[in-house]
Protein backbone atom coordinates (compact mmCIF):
# COMPACT_ATOMS: atom_id res chain seq x y z
CA UNK A 1 0.00 0.00 0.00
CA UNK A 2 1.39 3.57 -0.99
CA UNK A 3 0.32 5.83 1.56
CA UNK A 4 1.14 8.84 -1.39
CA UNK A 5 -1.99 8.58 -3.87
CA UNK A 6 -1.41 10.85 -6.82
CA UNK A 7 -4.12 12.00 -8.93
CA UNK A 8 -4.07 10.19 -12.26
CA UNK A 9 -6.16 10.69 -15.57
CA UNK A 10 -6.27 7.42 -17.31
CA UNK A 11 -8.43 6.32 -20.44
CA UNK A 12 -11.30 3.64 -19.89
CA UNK A 13 -10.37 0.69 -21.64
CA UNK A 14 -14.03 -0.74 -21.36
CA UNK A 15 -17.25 -0.62 -20.43
CA UNK A 16 -19.58 -3.65 -19.44
CA UNK A 17 -22.93 -2.88 -19.36
CA UNK A 18 -25.33 -4.74 -16.40
CA UNK A 19 -28.81 -4.94 -15.17
CA UNK A 20 -30.42 -2.25 -13.77
CA UNK A 21 -28.19 0.95 -14.14
CA UNK A 22 -25.16 -0.75 -12.60
CA UNK A 23 -22.39 -1.05 -15.13
CA UNK A 24 -19.11 -1.80 -14.84
CA UNK A 25 -15.37 0.70 -15.89
CA UNK A 26 -12.37 -1.20 -16.72
CA UNK A 27 -9.04 0.46 -16.83
CA UNK A 28 -5.50 -0.34 -17.30
CA UNK A 29 -2.63 0.23 -15.09
CA UNK A 30 -0.03 -2.35 -13.46
CA UNK A 31 1.59 0.14 -11.54
CA UNK A 32 -2.12 1.14 -9.67
CA UNK A 33 -3.34 -2.56 -9.49
CA UNK A 34 -0.16 -3.58 -7.57
CA UNK A 35 -0.86 -1.45 -5.17
CA UNK A 36 -4.49 -2.54 -4.57
CA UNK A 37 -5.87 -4.43 -1.62
CA UNK A 38 -9.63 -5.70 -1.73
CA UNK A 39 -11.64 -3.22 0.54
CA UNK A 40 -9.73 -0.16 -0.80
CA UNK A 41 -11.40 2.55 -2.81
CA UNK A 42 -10.63 5.04 -5.38
CA UNK A 43 -12.08 8.64 -5.64
CA UNK A 44 -12.71 9.01 -9.65
CA UNK A 45 -14.88 11.26 -11.26
CA UNK A 46 -15.37 11.65 -15.81
CA UNK A 47 -12.56 14.16 -16.33
CA UNK A 48 -13.60 17.79 -15.81
CA UNK A 49 -12.16 21.09 -16.34
CA UNK A 50 -12.75 24.23 -13.60
CA UNK A 51 -13.24 25.56 -16.66
CA UNK A 52 -15.68 24.11 -17.52
CA UNK A 53 -18.22 26.23 -15.55
CA UNK A 54 -17.44 29.02 -17.15
CA UNK A 55 -19.09 27.13 -20.31
CA UNK A 56 -23.20 27.24 -19.48
CA UNK A 57 -23.99 24.80 -16.74
CA UNK A 58 -20.96 22.30 -16.54
CA UNK A 59 -19.87 23.02 -12.91
CA UNK A 60 -17.60 20.37 -11.89
CA UNK A 61 -18.08 17.85 -9.30
CA UNK A 62 -16.68 16.12 -6.68
CA UNK A 63 -14.74 12.87 -6.93
CA UNK A 64 -16.78 10.09 -5.97
CA UNK A 65 -15.65 7.37 -3.58
CA UNK A 66 -15.83 3.81 -5.91
CA UNK A 67 -14.33 1.12 -4.31
CA UNK A 68 -12.11 -2.19 -5.92
CA UNK A 69 -14.26 -4.93 -7.78
CA UNK A 70 -11.79 -6.70 -9.81
CA UNK A 71 -8.14 -6.62 -9.80
CA UNK A 72 -6.35 -9.07 -11.60
CA UNK A 73 -3.11 -8.77 -14.18
CA UNK A 74 -3.30 -5.08 -14.40
CA UNK A 75 -7.05 -4.84 -15.15
CA UNK A 76 -8.75 -2.56 -12.55
CA UNK A 77 -12.67 -3.07 -12.78
CA UNK A 78 -15.16 -0.24 -10.68
CA UNK A 79 -18.66 -1.38 -10.46
CA UNK A 80 -21.21 1.72 -10.55
CA UNK A 81 -24.81 1.89 -9.86
CA UNK A 82 -26.46 4.87 -11.27
CA UNK A 83 -27.60 6.84 -8.24
CA UNK A 84 -27.25 10.51 -8.74
CA UNK A 85 -25.43 13.50 -10.43
CA UNK A 86 -21.58 12.07 -9.85
CA UNK A 87 -22.48 8.79 -11.04
CA UNK A 88 -24.51 9.69 -13.91
CA UNK A 89 -21.61 11.52 -15.52
CA UNK A 90 -19.80 8.50 -14.83
CA UNK A 91 -22.70 6.29 -16.68
CA UNK A 92 -22.25 8.66 -19.45
CA UNK A 93 -18.36 7.71 -20.03
CA UNK A 94 -17.36 5.19 -22.85
CA UNK A 95 -14.38 3.58 -23.57
CA UNK A 96 -11.81 5.99 -24.19
CA UNK A 97 -13.13 8.99 -22.19
CA UNK A 98 -10.68 9.67 -19.95
CA UNK A 99 -11.35 9.24 -16.32
CA UNK A 100 -9.56 11.00 -12.87
CA UNK A 101 -9.00 9.37 -10.22
CA UNK A 102 -6.94 9.34 -6.51
CA UNK A 103 -6.36 6.22 -5.00
CA UNK A 104 -6.12 3.40 -4.17
CA UNK A 105 -7.06 5.22 -1.04
CA UNK A 106 -8.47 3.81 2.66
CA UNK A 107 -7.27 0.28 4.42
CA UNK A 108 -8.44 -3.18 3.38
CA UNK A 109 -9.99 -6.20 4.51
CA UNK A 110 -7.74 -8.27 6.82
CA UNK A 111 -7.32 -11.21 5.03
CA UNK A 112 -7.54 -14.66 6.68
CA UNK A 113 -6.84 -18.26 6.19
CA UNK A 114 -8.29 -21.64 7.06
CA UNK A 115 -11.76 -20.19 8.37
CA UNK A 116 -15.20 -20.83 7.21
CA UNK A 117 -15.81 -17.04 5.76
CA UNK A 118 -19.31 -15.64 5.19
CA UNK A 119 -19.54 -12.76 2.88
CA UNK A 120 -22.72 -10.93 3.00
CA UNK A 121 -23.36 -7.69 0.75
CA UNK A 122 -26.15 -5.75 -0.18
CA UNK A 123 -26.75 -4.11 -3.45
CA UNK A 124 -24.29 -2.05 -4.36
CA UNK A 125 -21.98 -3.31 -1.52
CA UNK A 126 -21.60 -6.12 -3.68
CA UNK A 127 -17.70 -5.31 -5.83
CA UNK A 128 -15.43 -4.78 -2.70
CA UNK A 129 -16.50 -8.54 -1.67
CA UNK A 130 -16.07 -9.87 -5.21
CA UNK A 131 -12.23 -8.34 -5.11
CA UNK A 132 -11.77 -10.09 -1.48
CA UNK A 133 -13.77 -13.18 -2.69
CA UNK A 134 -11.08 -13.63 -5.39
CA UNK A 135 -7.62 -13.25 -3.15
CA UNK A 136 -8.86 -15.31 -0.48
CA UNK A 137 -11.01 -18.34 -2.01
CA UNK A 138 -8.31 -20.60 -2.46
CA UNK A 139 -7.53 -20.21 1.50
CA UNK A 140 -11.24 -20.55 2.74
CA UNK A 141 -14.27 -21.93 2.66
CA UNK A 142 -16.43 -19.14 1.59
CA UNK A 143 -20.05 -19.06 1.52
CA UNK A 144 -21.69 -15.75 -0.16
CA UNK A 145 -25.19 -14.07 0.81
CA UNK A 146 -26.45 -11.60 -1.17
CA UNK A 147 -29.68 -9.61 -0.73
CA UNK A 148 -31.15 -6.72 -3.80
CA UNK A 149 -34.34 -4.32 -3.80
CA UNK A 150 -35.41 -6.67 -6.95
CA UNK A 151 -34.03 -9.08 -9.46
CA UNK A 152 -32.07 -6.21 -10.39
CA UNK A 153 -29.72 -5.76 -7.97
CA UNK A 154 -28.56 -9.43 -7.82
CA UNK A 155 -25.09 -10.60 -8.46
CA UNK A 156 -23.87 -14.09 -8.52
CA UNK A 157 -23.34 -15.23 -5.28
CA UNK A 158 -24.65 -18.31 -3.42
CA UNK A 159 -27.95 -17.44 -1.71
CA UNK A 160 -30.34 -14.74 -3.30
CA UNK A 161 -32.83 -12.50 -0.69
CA UNK A 162 -35.36 -9.87 -2.63
CA UNK A 163 -37.30 -7.33 -1.10
CA UNK A 164 -39.90 -8.24 -3.49
CA UNK A 165 -39.61 -11.80 -3.94
CA UNK A 166 -38.59 -11.58 -7.87
CA UNK A 167 -35.62 -14.14 -7.61
CA UNK A 168 -34.46 -15.61 -4.76
CA UNK A 169 -36.12 -15.99 -0.99
CA UNK A 170 -38.30 -12.85 -0.08
CA UNK A 171 -37.27 -10.52 2.70
CA UNK A 172 -34.52 -8.39 4.20
CA UNK A 173 -30.94 -10.61 3.05
CA UNK A 174 -30.34 -10.18 7.50
CA UNK A 175 -33.41 -13.16 8.05
CA UNK A 176 -31.25 -15.52 6.18
CA UNK A 177 -28.26 -14.62 8.32
CA UNK A 178 -28.30 -16.32 11.78
CA UNK A 179 -29.71 -19.67 9.86
CA UNK A 180 -26.81 -19.30 7.36
CA UNK A 181 -24.20 -18.57 10.46
CA UNK A 182 -25.34 -21.55 12.38
CA UNK A 183 -25.84 -24.20 9.79
CA UNK A 184 -22.32 -23.45 7.89
CA UNK A 185 -20.72 -22.96 11.20
CA UNK A 186 -19.13 -19.31 9.86
CA UNK A 187 -15.93 -18.32 11.83
CA UNK A 188 -15.69 -14.64 9.86
CA UNK A 189 -18.16 -12.55 8.59
CA UNK A 190 -17.13 -9.88 5.80
CA UNK A 191 -19.89 -7.02 4.71
CA UNK A 192 -20.93 -4.42 2.88
CA UNK A 193 -24.20 -3.17 2.01
CA UNK A 194 -26.79 -0.31 3.19
CA UNK A 195 -26.84 0.72 6.92
CA UNK A 196 -29.94 -1.38 8.29
CA UNK A 197 -28.30 -4.22 6.88
CA UNK A 198 -24.94 -3.49 8.50
CA UNK A 199 -26.58 -2.80 12.00
CA UNK A 200 -28.63 -5.90 11.99
CA UNK A 201 -25.23 -7.78 10.67
CA UNK A 202 -23.32 -7.00 13.29
CA UNK A 203 -26.04 -7.48 16.19
CA UNK A 204 -26.65 -11.29 14.89
CA UNK A 205 -23.12 -11.95 14.04
CA UNK A 206 -22.15 -10.47 17.70
CA UNK A 207 -24.34 -12.65 18.81
CA UNK A 208 -22.84 -16.00 17.18
CA UNK A 209 -19.43 -15.31 18.25
CA UNK A 210 -18.72 -14.37 14.45
CA UNK A 211 -15.66 -12.05 13.76
CA UNK A 212 -17.34 -9.40 11.59
CA UNK A 213 -14.86 -6.89 9.61
CA UNK A 214 -17.38 -4.46 7.47
CA UNK A 215 -17.09 -1.68 5.09
CA UNK A 216 -18.62 1.49 5.21
CA UNK A 217 -20.18 3.85 3.22
CA UNK A 218 -20.32 7.70 3.62
CA UNK A 219 -20.43 10.62 1.23
CA UNK A 220 -16.77 12.15 1.04
CA UNK A 221 -15.55 15.40 -0.27
CA UNK A 222 -12.01 15.27 -0.18
CA UNK A 223 -10.88 11.09 -0.09
CA UNK A 224 -7.87 11.88 1.69
CA UNK A 225 -8.70 12.46 5.59
CA UNK A 226 -8.35 16.49 5.27
CA UNK A 227 -12.42 17.14 5.43
CA UNK A 228 -13.82 14.76 7.86
CA UNK A 229 -16.97 15.19 6.42
CA UNK A 230 -17.23 11.01 6.17
CA UNK A 231 -17.33 10.28 9.58
CA UNK A 232 -18.54 6.96 11.27
CA UNK A 233 -18.62 6.74 15.17
CA UNK A 234 -16.06 4.22 16.37
CA UNK A 235 -15.15 3.09 19.90
CA UNK A 236 -17.10 1.89 23.36
CA UNK A 237 -20.10 4.28 24.43
CA UNK A 238 -17.84 5.93 27.04
CA UNK A 239 -15.11 6.24 24.88
CA UNK A 240 -15.36 6.71 21.69
CA UNK A 241 -14.99 9.40 18.08
CA UNK A 242 -15.51 9.89 14.82
CA UNK A 243 -13.10 8.17 12.11
CA UNK A 244 -12.76 9.15 8.90
CA UNK A 245 -14.00 6.22 6.21
CA UNK A 246 -11.58 7.57 3.85
CA UNK A 247 -8.52 7.02 6.22
CA UNK A 248 -9.18 4.81 8.77
CA UNK A 249 -11.41 3.00 6.86
CA UNK A 250 -13.73 1.81 4.80
CA UNK A 251 -13.28 -1.28 6.71
CA UNK A 252 -14.03 -1.79 10.44
CA UNK A 253 -14.17 -4.33 12.65
CA UNK A 254 -18.26 -4.32 13.50
CA UNK A 255 -17.89 -4.61 17.01
CA UNK A 256 -15.98 -1.32 16.81
CA UNK A 257 -18.89 0.49 15.07
CA UNK A 258 -21.01 2.52 17.90
CA UNK A 259 -24.11 1.62 15.59
CA UNK A 260 -26.61 3.41 18.03
CA UNK A 261 -25.20 6.88 16.74
CA UNK A 262 -25.66 6.07 13.31
CA UNK B 1 10.50 40.04 -4.39
CA UNK B 2 8.29 38.78 -7.07
CA UNK B 3 5.51 39.74 -8.99
CA UNK B 4 3.12 37.83 -6.68
CA UNK B 5 4.47 38.91 -3.49
CA UNK B 6 1.50 40.39 -1.05
CA UNK B 7 1.33 42.65 2.25
CA UNK B 8 -1.04 40.93 5.03
CA UNK B 9 -0.56 43.31 7.94
CA UNK B 10 2.45 42.42 9.18
CA UNK B 11 3.25 39.60 6.49
CA UNK B 12 4.65 39.80 3.47
CA UNK B 13 4.27 36.74 1.36
CA UNK B 14 5.53 35.23 -1.64
CA UNK B 15 2.05 34.25 -3.06
CA UNK B 16 -1.38 35.53 -2.59
CA UNK B 17 -2.95 32.59 -2.68
CA UNK B 18 -3.82 30.32 0.81
CA UNK B 19 -6.15 28.00 1.82
CA UNK B 20 -9.43 27.95 3.84
CA UNK B 21 -9.49 26.14 7.03
CA UNK B 22 -10.32 22.62 7.17
CA UNK B 23 -10.08 22.02 3.65
CA UNK B 24 -6.64 21.41 3.12
CA UNK B 25 -3.97 19.40 5.53
CA UNK B 26 -0.20 18.47 4.79
CA UNK B 27 -1.72 15.33 2.37
CA UNK B 28 -2.49 17.85 -0.13
CA UNK B 29 1.28 18.30 -0.81
CA UNK B 30 1.17 15.01 -2.19
CA UNK B 31 -0.42 17.17 -5.17
CA UNK B 32 1.13 20.43 -5.26
CA UNK B 33 3.99 21.90 -4.17
CA UNK B 34 3.89 23.74 -1.34
CA UNK B 35 5.24 27.23 -2.96
CA UNK B 36 2.03 27.78 -4.63
CA UNK B 37 1.01 28.94 -1.17
CA UNK B 38 1.59 32.30 0.22
CA UNK B 39 0.54 30.69 3.91
CA UNK B 40 -0.83 27.61 5.16
CA UNK B 41 -4.31 27.96 7.25
CA UNK B 42 -4.35 24.97 9.26
CA UNK B 43 -8.20 23.35 10.59
CA UNK B 44 -9.54 25.34 13.36
CA UNK B 45 -8.64 24.11 17.06
CA UNK B 46 -10.59 24.51 19.88
CA UNK B 47 -9.46 24.39 23.86
CA UNK B 48 -10.95 21.13 24.45
CA UNK B 49 -11.34 18.11 21.85
CA UNK B 50 -14.18 18.05 19.49
CA UNK B 51 -16.14 14.94 18.55
CA UNK B 52 -17.94 16.71 15.82
CA UNK B 53 -21.53 16.52 14.68
CA UNK B 54 -23.67 13.52 13.53
CA UNK B 55 -23.63 12.19 10.10
CA UNK B 56 -24.27 12.86 7.12
CA UNK B 57 -22.51 15.85 7.32
CA UNK B 58 -21.76 16.46 3.63
CA UNK B 59 -24.04 16.56 0.98
CA UNK B 60 -23.53 18.16 -2.51
CA UNK B 61 -25.82 20.73 -4.10
CA UNK B 62 -26.24 22.21 -7.75
CA UNK B 63 -23.28 24.38 -7.59
CA UNK B 64 -21.48 23.95 -4.21
CA UNK B 65 -21.00 21.45 -0.80
CA UNK B 66 -23.37 22.10 2.54
CA UNK B 67 -20.90 20.57 5.24
CA UNK B 68 -21.82 20.40 9.07
CA UNK B 69 -18.34 19.18 10.20
CA UNK B 70 -19.02 20.94 13.36
CA UNK B 71 -15.45 21.50 13.95
CA UNK B 72 -14.06 18.44 15.07
CA UNK B 73 -10.34 18.73 16.21
CA UNK B 74 -8.41 17.14 18.71
CA UNK B 75 -8.30 19.90 21.03
CA UNK B 76 -5.43 22.69 21.49
CA UNK B 77 -3.19 20.01 24.28
CA UNK B 78 -3.13 17.50 21.49
CA UNK B 79 -2.48 19.94 18.86
CA UNK B 80 0.37 21.60 20.40
CA UNK B 81 1.67 17.93 21.63
CA UNK B 82 1.58 16.07 18.06
CA UNK B 83 0.30 18.48 15.20
CA UNK B 84 2.35 21.40 15.35
CA UNK B 85 5.60 20.01 15.52
CA UNK B 86 5.14 18.02 11.99
CA UNK B 87 3.92 21.13 10.61
CA UNK B 88 6.73 23.01 11.74
CA UNK B 89 9.14 20.06 10.53
CA UNK B 90 7.21 19.97 7.26
CA UNK B 91 5.81 23.56 6.09
CA UNK B 92 8.19 24.94 4.48
CA UNK B 93 5.30 27.69 4.33
CA UNK B 94 4.22 30.41 6.97
CA UNK B 95 1.83 28.38 9.42
CA UNK B 96 -0.87 30.12 10.22
CA UNK B 97 -3.01 28.61 12.83
CA UNK B 98 -6.99 28.81 13.04
CA UNK B 99 -8.59 28.48 16.20
CA UNK B 100 -11.82 29.02 18.18
CA UNK B 101 -13.10 29.48 21.29
CA UNK B 102 -17.17 29.31 23.41
CA UNK B 103 -15.73 32.27 25.53
CA UNK B 104 -13.24 35.77 25.08
CA UNK B 105 -11.50 34.20 27.97
CA UNK B 106 -11.31 30.48 26.09
CA UNK B 107 -9.49 32.37 22.71
CA UNK B 108 -7.57 34.24 25.70
CA UNK B 109 -6.47 30.92 26.84
CA UNK B 110 -5.95 29.47 23.60
CA UNK B 111 -3.59 32.27 22.52
CA UNK B 112 -1.45 32.58 25.44
CA UNK B 113 -0.68 28.38 24.66
CA UNK B 114 0.40 29.42 21.13
CA UNK B 115 2.30 32.18 21.85
CA UNK B 116 4.61 30.04 23.65
CA UNK B 117 5.39 28.09 20.75
CA UNK B 118 7.71 28.67 17.62
CA UNK B 119 6.95 28.12 14.45
CA UNK B 120 3.37 29.96 14.09
CA UNK B 121 3.26 33.59 12.12
CA UNK B 122 -0.44 33.89 12.55
CA UNK B 123 -3.89 33.08 14.33
CA UNK B 124 -7.01 32.98 12.37
CA UNK B 125 -9.99 33.89 14.79
CA UNK B 126 -12.72 31.59 13.48
CA UNK B 127 -15.82 33.82 14.54
CA UNK B 128 -17.79 32.17 11.94
CA UNK B 129 -18.23 29.00 12.18
CA UNK B 130 -21.86 28.36 11.27
CA UNK B 131 -21.67 24.40 12.49
CA UNK B 132 -21.26 25.04 16.13
CA UNK B 133 -23.73 26.57 18.97
CA UNK B 134 -21.20 27.80 20.98
CA UNK B 135 -18.14 28.48 19.31
CA UNK B 136 -17.29 30.52 16.05
CA UNK B 137 -20.87 32.65 14.89
CA UNK B 138 -22.18 33.52 18.30
CA UNK B 139 -18.87 36.03 18.18
CA UNK B 140 -19.14 36.64 14.35
CA UNK B 141 -22.20 38.55 14.77
CA UNK B 142 -21.79 41.09 16.75
CA UNK B 143 -19.40 44.41 16.76
CA UNK B 144 -19.14 44.50 20.26
CA UNK B 145 -17.53 40.88 20.60
CA UNK B 146 -15.87 41.13 17.76
CA UNK B 147 -13.95 44.61 19.34
CA UNK B 148 -13.75 43.40 22.82
CA UNK B 149 -12.20 40.17 21.36
CA UNK B 150 -9.74 42.15 18.80
CA UNK B 151 -8.47 44.38 21.17
CA UNK B 152 -7.88 41.46 24.36
CA UNK B 153 -6.25 39.24 22.07
CA UNK B 154 -4.46 41.54 19.64
CA UNK B 155 -2.52 43.19 23.06
CA UNK B 156 -1.48 39.54 22.88
CA UNK B 157 0.42 38.84 20.51
CA UNK B 158 3.36 40.41 18.14
CA UNK B 159 1.88 37.64 15.66
CA UNK B 160 -0.55 38.30 12.46
CA UNK B 161 -4.09 38.45 14.06
CA UNK B 162 -6.44 37.74 10.97
CA UNK B 163 -10.23 37.57 12.25
CA UNK B 164 -12.82 35.15 9.72
CA UNK B 165 -15.79 36.51 9.48
CA UNK B 166 -19.26 35.06 8.23
CA UNK B 167 -21.24 36.47 5.85
CA UNK B 168 -24.54 35.30 8.11
CA UNK B 169 -25.10 38.69 8.95
CA UNK B 170 -27.52 41.83 8.12
CA UNK B 171 -23.88 43.75 7.77
CA UNK B 172 -20.46 42.87 7.47
CA UNK B 173 -18.95 46.46 7.62
CA UNK B 174 -19.93 47.23 11.08
CA UNK B 175 -18.72 43.68 11.64
CA UNK B 176 -15.10 44.46 9.61
CA UNK B 177 -15.00 47.88 11.04
CA UNK B 178 -15.14 46.58 14.69
CA UNK B 179 -11.91 44.27 13.92
CA UNK B 180 -9.74 46.81 12.44
CA UNK B 181 -10.57 49.01 15.31
CA UNK B 182 -10.25 46.04 18.04
CA UNK B 183 -6.56 46.23 16.55
CA UNK B 184 -6.65 42.90 13.82
CA UNK B 185 -3.85 42.91 11.32
CA UNK B 186 -6.42 41.63 8.28
CA UNK B 187 -9.76 39.74 7.72
CA UNK B 188 -10.40 36.84 5.91
CA UNK B 189 -13.78 36.21 4.58
CA UNK B 190 -16.27 34.83 3.92
CA UNK B 191 -16.78 31.44 6.11
CA UNK B 192 -19.57 29.50 4.84
CA UNK B 193 -23.35 30.98 3.90
CA UNK B 194 -26.14 29.34 5.93
CA UNK B 195 -27.78 25.94 3.77
CA UNK B 196 -29.80 23.17 3.31
CA UNK B 197 -31.14 20.48 1.07
CA UNK B 198 -33.75 18.11 1.80
CA UNK B 199 -34.32 14.95 -0.08
CA UNK B 200 -37.58 16.01 -1.74
CA UNK B 201 -38.84 12.39 -1.95
CA UNK B 202 -38.85 11.23 1.63
CA UNK B 203 -38.31 14.27 3.25
CA UNK B 204 -35.66 14.02 4.98
CA UNK B 205 -32.52 16.52 5.33
CA UNK B 206 -29.89 15.68 3.68
CA UNK B 207 -27.53 16.84 7.03
CA UNK B 208 -28.04 15.33 10.08
CA UNK B 209 -28.35 18.70 12.09
CA UNK B 210 -30.33 20.39 9.47
CA UNK B 211 -29.12 23.51 8.33
CA UNK B 212 -25.14 23.37 7.16
CA UNK B 213 -22.29 25.34 5.65
CA UNK B 214 -22.86 26.04 2.11
CA UNK B 215 -19.72 27.11 -0.07
CA UNK B 216 -17.92 25.89 -3.93
CA UNK B 217 -19.15 27.83 -6.99
CA UNK B 218 -22.37 28.92 -6.10
CA UNK B 219 -21.69 31.68 -3.13
CA UNK B 220 -18.96 33.49 -5.16
CA UNK B 221 -20.90 36.34 -6.39
CA UNK B 222 -22.13 36.87 -2.84
CA UNK B 223 -18.47 36.45 -1.71
CA UNK B 224 -17.16 38.94 -3.69
CA UNK B 225 -19.55 41.30 -2.85
CA UNK B 226 -18.93 41.32 0.41
CA UNK B 227 -15.17 41.63 0.11
CA UNK B 228 -16.38 44.58 -2.12
CA UNK B 229 -18.05 46.15 0.64
CA UNK B 230 -15.45 45.28 3.63
CA UNK B 231 -12.79 46.40 1.41
CA UNK B 232 -14.10 49.83 0.73
CA UNK B 233 -15.34 50.02 4.72
CA UNK B 234 -11.22 49.23 6.03
CA UNK B 235 -8.35 50.02 5.40
CA UNK B 236 -6.54 46.63 6.78
CA UNK B 237 -6.48 43.57 3.90
CA UNK B 238 -8.80 41.06 3.52
CA UNK B 239 -8.16 37.52 2.38
CA UNK B 240 -10.82 36.90 0.34
CA UNK B 241 -12.84 33.15 -0.01
CA UNK B 242 -15.96 31.33 -1.53
CA UNK B 243 -16.14 29.96 -4.43
CA UNK B 244 -13.17 30.90 -6.21
CA UNK B 245 -12.12 27.88 -8.17
CA UNK B 246 -9.94 29.30 -10.98
CA UNK B 247 -6.78 32.27 -11.65
CA UNK B 248 -9.67 34.21 -13.29
CA UNK B 249 -11.95 33.92 -10.31
CA UNK B 250 -8.66 35.35 -8.14
CA UNK B 251 -8.52 37.93 -9.91
CA UNK B 252 -11.95 38.91 -9.80
CA UNK B 253 -11.63 39.45 -5.69
CA UNK B 254 -8.28 40.88 -5.97
CA UNK B 255 -9.88 43.55 -8.46
CA UNK B 256 -12.57 44.32 -5.76
CA UNK B 257 -10.10 44.84 -2.88
CA UNK B 258 -8.75 41.52 -1.71
CA UNK B 259 -4.68 41.05 -0.83
CA UNK B 260 -4.91 37.61 -0.72
CA UNK B 261 -7.23 34.88 -2.14
CA UNK B 262 -7.93 31.40 -0.19
CA UNK B 263 -9.05 27.89 -2.47
CA UNK B 264 -11.80 26.26 -0.30
CA UNK B 265 -13.94 23.57 -1.82
CA UNK B 266 -12.04 24.15 -4.90
CA UNK B 267 -9.36 22.14 -3.06
CA UNK B 268 -11.62 19.01 -3.08
CA UNK B 269 -12.84 19.18 -6.55
CA UNK B 270 -9.30 19.65 -8.02
CA UNK B 271 -6.24 18.77 -5.69
CA UNK B 272 -4.20 20.66 -8.35
CA UNK B 273 -6.30 23.67 -7.94
CA UNK B 274 -4.10 25.76 -5.74
CA UNK B 275 -0.77 25.24 -8.34
CA UNK B 276 -3.22 25.91 -11.61
CA UNK B 277 -4.33 29.05 -9.91
CA UNK B 278 -0.45 30.12 -9.31
CA UNK B 279 0.22 29.23 -12.97
CA UNK B 280 -2.45 30.93 -14.56
CA UNK B 281 -2.27 33.71 -11.59
CA UNK B 282 1.46 35.06 -12.81
CA UNK B 283 1.29 34.21 -16.24
CA UNK B 284 -1.62 36.88 -16.32
CA UNK B 285 0.90 39.45 -14.14
CA UNK B 286 3.87 38.87 -16.30
CA UNK B 287 1.48 39.11 -19.58
CA UNK B 288 0.44 42.50 -18.07
CA UNK B 289 3.28 43.85 -16.27
CA UNK B 290 1.12 44.35 -13.47
CA UNK B 291 2.52 43.49 -9.93
CA UNK B 292 -0.35 42.86 -6.90
CA UNK B 293 -0.41 46.51 -5.99
CA UNK B 294 -1.63 47.39 -9.65
CA UNK B 295 -4.71 45.22 -8.94
CA UNK B 296 -5.63 45.28 -5.23
CA UNK B 297 -9.08 46.81 -4.80
CA UNK B 298 -8.88 48.79 -8.26
CA UNK B 299 -12.21 47.60 -9.39
CA UNK B 300 -13.76 49.97 -11.91
CA UNK B 301 -17.21 50.65 -11.78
Amino acid sequence: MKDTPELRSIAIYSREELCGGYFVLWIWDDELSKQCSPGQFFEIRAQASFHDAWDSQRIPKLFKPISVYDNSGGRIGFFIKNVGAGTSALARLKAGDMLELIGPLGNSFPVVSGKRVLLLSGGIGYPPLSYLQKEIINHNLIFWLHGGATQADVFPCDEVWTVDGSIGKQGMVTQGLEDVIINKKIEVLYSCGPLPMLKQASEIAFRHGVEHYTSMEAYMACGIGVCHGCAVPIGSHDNWDYLRVCKEGPVFNANDVLWSEL
Amino acid sequence: MSIMTTKLGKLTLDSPITVASGTFDLENFHFIDQKCLGAFVCKTITRYPKKGNPTPRLYESEAGLINSIGLQNPGLDLFVQESLPILRDKLEVPLIVSFSGSSIAEFEEIMAKLETQSGIAGYELNVSCPNVDNEGIAFGVDPEVIYQLCSRLCSMTRREVIVKLTPNVTDITSIALAAEAGGADSIALINTVFGMAIDWKTGRSRIKKGIGGYSGIGIKPIALALTYKAANAVKIPITAMGGIYTWEDALEFFWAGASMVALGTANFIDPLSAAKLHEGLSAFLIEHRYSMRDIIGKCIL
